[in-house]
Order: structure tokens, then C-alpha cells, then sequence
């Protein structure tokens, strides 16, 4: 997927003045919240469920290499044949000789995020083999050639008259009509065709369980285990992350999945696959390929605050949660993954450098970190990737900062060890902060927070600082 | 190519000194799991009502097919694919078809995949099958997958017609997953729990149901 | 008397100094006796939020001395408690003995509502205020300090005041310190759904904790909507009939 993460502050512009998705993020974040909420309280103690996916995620974390091991041992065990690549070019070549090799003309593609990240359908499309994106959302998004406005609703916001305009452009669609239904009911009709005669299916997993060998995967639609079940062929991607202990672990982890995501209890399908099809079965894959990628990650593996992104579970709660997101929605982070799990994971993969934006533009108001079923403190790694940034960190790609910035926070921070510096500086920016007072309200100070002042003002600075009225208040306390 | 993949992925993951893995909290039971049967059917019938999934409560095989004849007649069934399983295959359903005017299909019927999915995805109106497990915490059916259980039965049909005899009924889905994978050596292909009809909300946050698989899901429970 | 140290933030110290007048006198009128330590300066926030460690760390260790012997810290700014109590461990964590001296002054910080309703036991500190009045959840006293009944039951007991709910109370108002002024598109999207917020309510009064809400909030009003304002929590309890200009 192309990257777009330099274009954050103008796109965040553009998507600010758009009515149609300022609309839906009023609506739809709020209204999962809300469900989330409500599906959680089925658990005697939410609190608990929660801490429990936690410690199961970051137990992965910590284990990881043994359990990818004991997962590949158990794949294979039962028929599966496991695939390790190291980048994108290695797991796009794979699934393109694989799909040459068995003369095939297209795939259905489940949704998988790792595929985005990987560029998967471009490099099918560009070697003649069509790749259809079957989840609905995904659909729409990638007929318009967008990228994804939100985890769980990839083109909630798109208008239903351009959907209409695109079916009926793209999707064989007769009759014009504005009725979701309608227009869902005309990709139904559109894909299924695509289903039936399937011989490849391209599908994500949302957990890889070690203990069984088995893969899990979660959905609405039922477009994951057409991509399943229809084809002879099978290849499923999953990035270094995915893995679970235990079968028993990875239910509890489903739970919270679910709730996080649309605030279902469950949905309405999860199928775990393991090994291929058996002899007799008249449909299911005969042969049944998992794509273990890795992408940068087994690089960030030493790093062990870095990798605490390795525990997110692509929920989508942070996304409904937070309330930048809120105000711009998905594509200003302009990667395969949006909202904070994706200013926590995108700037990992391509580095500090090219994704300032993504890890600046948070207040760290923490809405995020409280809900997350992984346990990731996201506030937390963000002040990491700043610190690693103005310290230019070679490995994470650190900038550094310019050096107007530096010199502000060192005599800053100087004035902050000397006193008698501190109530000097105040003294000596008083006249300058307060040159364009009026009324005790300054609304601009010339080269000083214009982004501030635009729509704001601030205080003027009082004659005295509360170091300067002390000696005072304490004559005037008994 | 690769092989080194694998040992340079696993060996950079392995050079890392290894954490220490957290505790975990204790975490109570989910109620369910202090359920009697008709509490679970109760919960069962609940959960799925709220998914628009249909639940029919009948004494045994014989109402289970005279509902199915009643199902049959509203929703003006034709031609229906059906799959052998444990539950289904007692109930004789290719001469109860011949009684009611409705052709029953089996994936035996096909010489092959490709003739069974023209079928399944063109030409009935209708799957019908049993079903391993009721799960009580959410509405949820349980469907081992094996030669007797085709897994297209049970999704591409735009009506899903379920029968469950309530022995089946669990309360939690660990219940059902602990049989499943209890011999490691005798685990299915594939393993699906279905919570009521195929949906999305990808458009306008409207919900649609029948997105790819079916738009209805009507549960049988005898017994 | 009880001592109690005061921590009064830059933002305070600076620009709205008249709030750690209130906070002082708050504070003696319910029988506590307020030092200030003239050495303090600043935590060190706006450094570790911009990335600067190495410099924070210096801000952190001059807080540490200054506040380090004090039995009780209180302070009008949660985000600044929030610094000194849970990010300084982090900042120091490979200095062994600056950490365990961070970690030490941890459980002695407390921030001003915290301070009265859970320490000194009292709700109703002798304040009147007529109307309606609402208030604003800040993110680092919510969710940073687990703060959020105290202040409630403080503005519940003014005499004469009647609380009314916010919508999306414990949402972000778009202050987030360099985020503000470096993402202003955004922030004001925020500051602005805070104020339609505000309004809807129908209070007569917004009341917060934090000083770095109160400058984004305030800031936005008077441009905005002149009429109506925002009060720090320390100016409504102290009661002493000053005038807020901003």
C-alpha cells in the first residue's frame, strides 16, 4: 500500500472539512463505545477478562519465538504446509508463483491487513491475476482506490449515491438505487459468482494457536470462509504477532475481540481451520498454506518497549476510543493501519522518520490504553518514539529535531535547574509575551504559538509571578 | 530461500534475551457455566432472537419434520442441499422431500467439487444441517466439518435451516472446543461456530443481512 | 498545623498565578499550613512530551531535591502530579538511586481535590456560588490519577450551586500541550466540540482541575463565545470574589 504518512496534516485538513465523515465519526465511534461497554458487563468482572488478555498478549510477546515454533510443528503435523518471509517481496512472490503455478486467473481476498502492508494485490494485479476484496467495506475501498477509513467499517463513510455510481459502474449493477440493502444485496449478487468458481482463496488470520496448529478467523459476512471453503487451494497470511498459546487462550482472546471490535459478544462467524480438508470432504482446501511474515518485526524484536506493539490484536477499539480519530478518521494516518494502534505500529515498520506526524499528534489523553484488550500503553510509546526521534536513534530512524527546537527546550530546561534563571527569563519575556495585550487578553504575539492563536487567546502575564507575589501571600497567611 | 527464511526470522527472535511472562489475574466463570438445560436454551434462544435468528423448540424428530414441512411451504422451499451428519441423516429427509415436494440434495449426489458448488451456490434455496453443539452464552451452533458435514451447506443457500437436539446444548464455547481437540489425531479440517445470519454494516453503518452467507438462520431444537 | 508543600506548575506560576493564590488560601482556611519552596521551577512535561529525555531528566532530578524531604505535596495541576508521580520512574529508571528516590516521592503527591476530599476527609469548604455548574474530566486526573469523584463532591457541596452533567465529559478538550499549537487544526476541532459541549449543558459555569485545559478552553471562549468561562476549581473553593478575565 502506497505510503501516505507524510501528507497526515493535509489530508487531516481535507477529512475535517468533509461533512460526510465528520458525520458518520460523530455517530459510529460513540455507538460502539457504547456496545462495547454493554457486551463487556456479560463478563462477572470486566476488569479481570480484560487483565487476563492482557497477560495472554504479552506472554505471547515475550515467548514468541517458541511459539511460532510449536505452532509451525503442530501446522505441519496436520498437513499444513508453513511459509516464512522475511519481507513483503518474499511473501508476494510466494502467493504469485503459487497462483501461476496453478493457472490461476484470480483470488478472493478475505480481509487481512498484513496483505495491505504487503502490497499483496497490487503485485497480483500488475502479473495478471485479479484480486478481489470480498469483505464489503474492503470492496468498495478498493474499487474507489481508497485506503481504509476504519478497521472494522473500511467505507462506512463512503455516500451510498457513490456507491451507486461505482456498482453500477464496476459491479454489474442494473438499476440505480441509494438503498444500502439494495446495493448490498447487488455486491452479494456481484462476488458470489467470484466465490463459486473460486480455485484460490487469499485470507488474514486473527490468531494462529500454537498448541493445535489451528488458525482462527473472525467475521460478519461470511466472505472469510467462502475464501475458505470453495477453493482447492488455500493461503492464509499472518504476521509474526498472530500466535496464541493456547486453544483455551485464544477463546478468551476471541471474547475480547469481539467486544472491542463491533461490541459483539461474537461474530457471526469464527472458523479454525486445521490442516487441510480430509479425504473425503467434498469442499475446504486440499492444500492449505500459512504465510508467516515478518516485515521488520523480528527487528524490533530486541527492542523491549518497542515491541510491546506486537501485542495489538487489531481490534479497533483504541480507534473508537480516541479522540483525534474522531475528528479526522482513517486516512490521514495514511498506512495500512489508522487510528493509534496504527501510530503505534506504522512508524515501527517505516520508520520514526517518515511518520513524525503519527506519533506528534496525540494528546496523550489516554482514552486508548484504558480499553485496549493487549495491554498497549500507548501514550507511553509514543514518548518513547519522541525520545528516539530527537535523539535520532539510527535503528527506529529518529530525525532529530531542528535546531531552534533544541536550543528552546535547553535553555528551558537550564532555566528549570536555576531559580534565580527561571524568575529572570519570566521577568524578560513579560514585556515581549505582553506587547499586544489588551484588557488582559493577548491574541497574537509576533513568531510565538501562531498555530495557538489562530482561534485562541491566552492570558496576559499578571505583573507578578506567583514566585514574585510569595513573600506577600505568606505575611498575608496567619 | 526458504528455509533461511525461517532460521533468520526465528534466530533474530531467539538472540533476544527472553522476558519474564506476566502473571495472570484470576478471572470468575462466566455465569452460563452454572446453567441447567432449559437455562441454556433459554440463554440460547435469547442471544440468537436478538441476532434475528429464529428458534423452534419440538418434542423429536417427527414435530423437527413437521416443522421443517411448515418452514418449507413459507418459505417456499424448492430444491434444498442437506448435509448426512448425525442429526440429519436419521430423519430420512430424501423421503420426507418426496412427501412435501422438496428435492433433497446430499454432497454425496456429486461425482465432484466443482458439479456440488454449482449446486450449493445456484440452485437451492435452501442448507440443512445438524449440528454439533448449542452454545448457551451466545446463541451459537457448533458445526464439526468432515465428509458428512459439507462446510458450503451451511453458508452459501440464502436460508440456513438448523436441527439441535438439546443434549447438545453447552454452556460455554470452551465446552465445545475442549471435545473438539481432544485427540489431537481426530481434530476436523475445519471447525465454525455460526451466531445467527451472514451481516454487515459496511455501508452507512446500515445493517444488511445475507451479505454472502445467508440472511436467515432458523435453529430446530427436538428433545 | 499540618504542612503542606505546595507545587504550584509553571502555567500557574506564570501566567495564571492567582490560582495558586486561591489554592494557598484554600488551603489555610481548612487548617492546613501551605510552605512554598522557591526553588521549584518546572517538572519537566512539556520536555518529555516533546522527546527531550536527557534534558527532563535534569527538570526531574531539580524537583526531586526541592520536594524530596516534604511529607505532603499538593498541587493545582494533575498533569503535572501525573509527571512527577508516573513518568519520572520511567525517565530515571537506569539511575538506581534517583529512581528509588522518584518512586519514594510518588505516594507524597497529591493533587488539589485529591488532597482535601481523600486526606483532609472534607467536601464542603465554606464556598457559595449561585447556577448551574458542570465539569470537565481532564484526561491526565481521570485517567492519570484515577481522579474524578473528588472534584464532583466538592462542587456538589458549594452552597447554592446545582451540578449538571456534560456530554462526553471525560473527552479529550485538544490542549495536549505541544499538540495544541503544533496540530492546531485539530486541536481546535477539539476545543470546539468541548465548548458545544459546554453550552448544551446549559451551566453556568465549567469547572476543571487542570491549568493547561483551562488556557485552551478559556482561550477558546474569549475569542469565541466572550460570555461564558471557565474556572479552575481552586477559584470556585477559594471564593473570593475575584474577577476572571480569561
Amino acid at each position: 500500500m502506497k505510503i501516505k504518512t507524510e501528507q497526515f496534516v493535509e489530508v487531516a485538513r481535507r477529512e475535517m472539512a468533509d461533512l460526510n465523515s465528520r458525520a458518520f465519526l460523530q455517530l459510529l465511534p460513540p455507538v460502539i463505545a457504547a456496545m462495547r461497554k454493554a457486551a463487556m458487563a456479560t463478563f462477572p468482572d470486566p476488569d479481570a477478562a480484560t487483565e487476563y488478555s492482557r497477560a495472554i498478549r504479552a506472554e505471547v510477546v515475550a515467548r514468541l519465538p517458541e511459539l511460532l515454533e510449536e505452532f509451525e510443528a503442530n501446522a505441519i503435523a496436520r498437513g499444513v504446509k508453513v511459509i516464512w518471509a522475511r519481507d513483503a517481496e518474499e511473501a508476494n512472490d510466494f502467493i504469485l508463483n503459487l497462483a501461476l503455478k496453478r493457472g490461476i486467473k484470480y483470488v478472493t481476498k478475505g480481509k487481512s491487513m498484513v496483505s495491505e502492508e504487503l502490497g499483496t494485490n497490487d503485485v497480483l494485479i500488475k502479473n495478471g491475476i485479479e484480486a478481489f476484496e470480498t469483505d464489503l467495506g474492503e470492496f468498495i475501498a478498493q474499487q474507489l482506490n481508497r485506503p481504509p477509513f476504519h478497521i472494522v467499517g473500511p467505507a462506512v463513510n463512503v455516500s451510498v449515491q457513490e456507491i451507486c455510481d461505482l456498482f453500477m459502474e464496476k459491479a454489474g449493477m442494473e438499476e440505480a438505487t441509494t438503498d444500502p440493502v439494495e446495493l448490498g444485496y447487488a455486491a452479494r449478487v456481484y462476488l458470489r459468482d467470484k466465490f463459486h468458481h473460486l480455485e484460490m482463496g487469499i485470507t488474514g488470520v486473527n490468531m494462529a494457536v500454537a498448541e493445535t496448529g489451528s488458525i482462527i478467523n473472525v467475521e460478519n459476512e461470511g466472505n472469510i470462509r467462502l475464501t475458505k471453503s470453495s477453493p482447492r487451494v488455500q493461503v492464509s497470511v499472518m504476521s509474526l504477532e498472530k500466535v496464541v498459546p493456547t486453544m483455551r487462550d485464544a477463546i478468551h482472546v476471541l471474547r475480547l475481540l469481539c467486544r472491542n471490535c463491533t461490541g459483539q459478544s461474537i461474530s457471526s462467524y469464527v472458523s479454525i481451520d486445521t490442516g487441510p480438508k480430509k479425504d473425503d470432504e467434498i469442499d475446504g482446501p486440499e492444500e492449505l498454506y500459512i504465510v508467516i511474515v515478518d516485515n521488520g518485526r523480528s527487528d524490533l524484536y530486541g527492542d523491549v518497549k518497542a515491541r510491546e506493539a506486537l501485542r495489538c490484536i487489531r481490534c479497533g477499539a483504541c480507534l473508537n476510543h480516541c479522540p483525534v480519530y474522531a475528528t479526522i478518521g482513517g486516512y490521514p494516518y495514511g498506512w495500512a493501519y489508522s487510528g493509534p494502534m496504527g501510530q503505534v505500529l506504522n512508524p515501527l515498520l517505516l520508520g520514526l522518520d517518515r511518520t513524525q506526524d503519527l506519533y506528534r499528534a496525540c494528546t496523550l489523553c489516554g482514552a486508548c490504553k484504558e480499553v485496549c484488550p493487549s495491554g498497549i500503553d500507548h501514550p507511553s510509546m509514543f514518548l518513547y518514539y519522541r525520545s528516539k526521534d530527537v535523539k535520532g536513534d539510527s535503528k527506529l530512524k529518529g530525525k532529530k529535531r531542528d535546531w531552534k527546537e533544541v536550543g528552546i527546550f535547553k535553555i528551558f530546561t537550564l532555566a528549570s535547574t536555576l531559580p534565580w534563571l527561571w524568575n529572570l527569563g519570566a521577568r524578560l519575556i513579560r514585556p515581549f509575551y505582553n506587547r499586544n495585550a489588551k484588557n488582559g487578553v493577548v491574541s497574537h504575539i509576533s513568531g510565538l504559538f501562531e498555530g495557538w492563536f489562530r482561534k485562541r487567546d491566552l492570558p496576559a502575564m499578571p505583573a507578578k509571578t506567583f514566585h514574585e507575589r510569595w513573600k506577600d501571600i505568606e505575611k498575608r497567611l496567619s | 530461500m526458504v528455509r533461511n527464511a525461517r532460521d533468520e526470522i526465528l534466530g533474530k527472535l531467539r538472540a533476544v534475551h527472553r522476558a519474564d511472562v506476566p502473571q495472570r489475574p484470576e478471572v470468575p466463570s462466566l455465569n452460563e457455566t452454572a446453567f441447567d438445560r432449559e437455562e441454556m436454551i433459554a440463554k440460547f434462544t435469547e442471544a440468537l432472537f436478538l441476532q434475528t435468528g429464529v428458534v423452534h423448540r419440538v418434542k423429536d424428530n417427527q414435530e423437527a419434520l413437521d416443522k421443517l414441512a411448515e418452514i418449507a411451504k413459507e418459505e417456499k422451499l424448492e430444491k434444498v442441499m442437506a448435509s448426512t451428519d448425525d442429526v440429519i441423516a436419521p430423519l430420512d429427509l430424501p423421503s420426507w422431500g418426496k412427501e412435501n415436494g422438496i428435492q433433497i440434495l446430499t454432497a454425496g449426489d456429486f461425482k465432484d467439487r466443482n458439479s456440488f458448488k454449482d449446486a450449493v451456490f445456484d440452485e437451492v434455496n435452501a442448507g440443512i444441517t445438524g449440528a454439533n453443539f448449542a452454545v448457551a452464552e451466545s446463541g451459537t451452533l457448533g458445526l464439526i466439518h468432515d465428509r458428512d458435514q459439507a462446510r458450503l451447506i451451511s453458508l452459501a443457500p440464502i436460508l440456513h435451516i438448523a436441527i439441535v437436539p438439546t443434549e447438545r446444548f453447552v454452556p460455554i464455547y470452551e465446552s465445545a472446543i475442549e471435545k473438539v481437540f481432544e485427540d489431537i489425531n481426530a481434530v476436523p479440517g475445519q471447525f465454525t461456530f455460526i451466531t445467527g445470519p451472514s451481516m454487515t454494516a459496511d455501508i452507512q453503518a446500515t445493517i444488511f443481512r445475507g451479505m454472502h452467507g445467508p440472511r436467515k438462520l432458523i435453529v430446530i431444537l427436538t428433545g | 498545623m499540618k504542612k503542606v508543600s505546595l507545587f504550584i506548575p509553571c502555567t500557574v506560576d506564570i501566567i495564571l498565578p492567582e490560582i495558586g493564590e486561591e489554592t494557598t488560601y484554600l488551603l489555610e482556611r481548612l487548617g492546613v499550613s501551605p510552605i512554598y519552596h522557591e526553588k521549584q521551577t518546572c517538572c519537566g512535561q512539556p520536555a518529555i512530551n516533546a522527546g527531550y529525555v536527557d534534558e527532563a531528566k535534569k527538570s526531574a532530578k531539580h524537583f526531586i531535591e526541592v520536594f524530596g524531604d516534604d511529607e505532603v505535596v499538593v498541587s493545582p495541576s494533575g498533569s503535572c502530579l501525573h509527571t512527577a508521580k508516573y513518568r519520572y520512574p520511567e525517565l530515571l529508571s537506569d539511575e538506581p538511586v534517583w529512581l528509588r528516590r522518584a518512586e519514594e516521592l510518588s505516594s507524597r503527591l497529591f493533587e488539589l481535590s485529591q488532597y482535601i476530599v481523600d486526606v483532609l476527609g472534607v467536601e464542603d469548604v465554606g464556598a457559595s456560588f449561585e447556577g448551574t455548574v458542570t465539569y470537565h474530566e481532564s484526561c491526565q486526573i481521570l485517567r492519570g490519577l484515577g481522579v474524578s469523584e473528588q472534584p464532583k463532591k466538592l462542587i456538589t457541596a458549594v452552597n447554592g450551586a446545582e451540578f449538571v452533567p456534560l456530554n462526553s465529559a471525560d473527552k479529550c478538550c485538544g490542549f495536549g500541550g505541544e499538540f495544541a499549537n503544533n496540530y492546531p487544526d485539530i486541536s481546535e476541532e477539539m476545543v470546539k466540540d468541548k465548548v458545544q459541549n459546554y453550552i448544551a449543558s446549559g451551566a453556568d459555569l465549567l469547572v476543571l482541575c487542570e491549568p493547561g485545559c483551562l488556557l485552551n478552553i478559556n482561550g477558546y471562549l474569549s475569542r469565541n463565545h466572550p460570555e461564558k468561562k471557565a474556572l479552575h476549581i481552586a477559584t470556585l473553593l477559594a471564593d473570593t470574589g475575584r474577577e476572571v478575565r480569561l
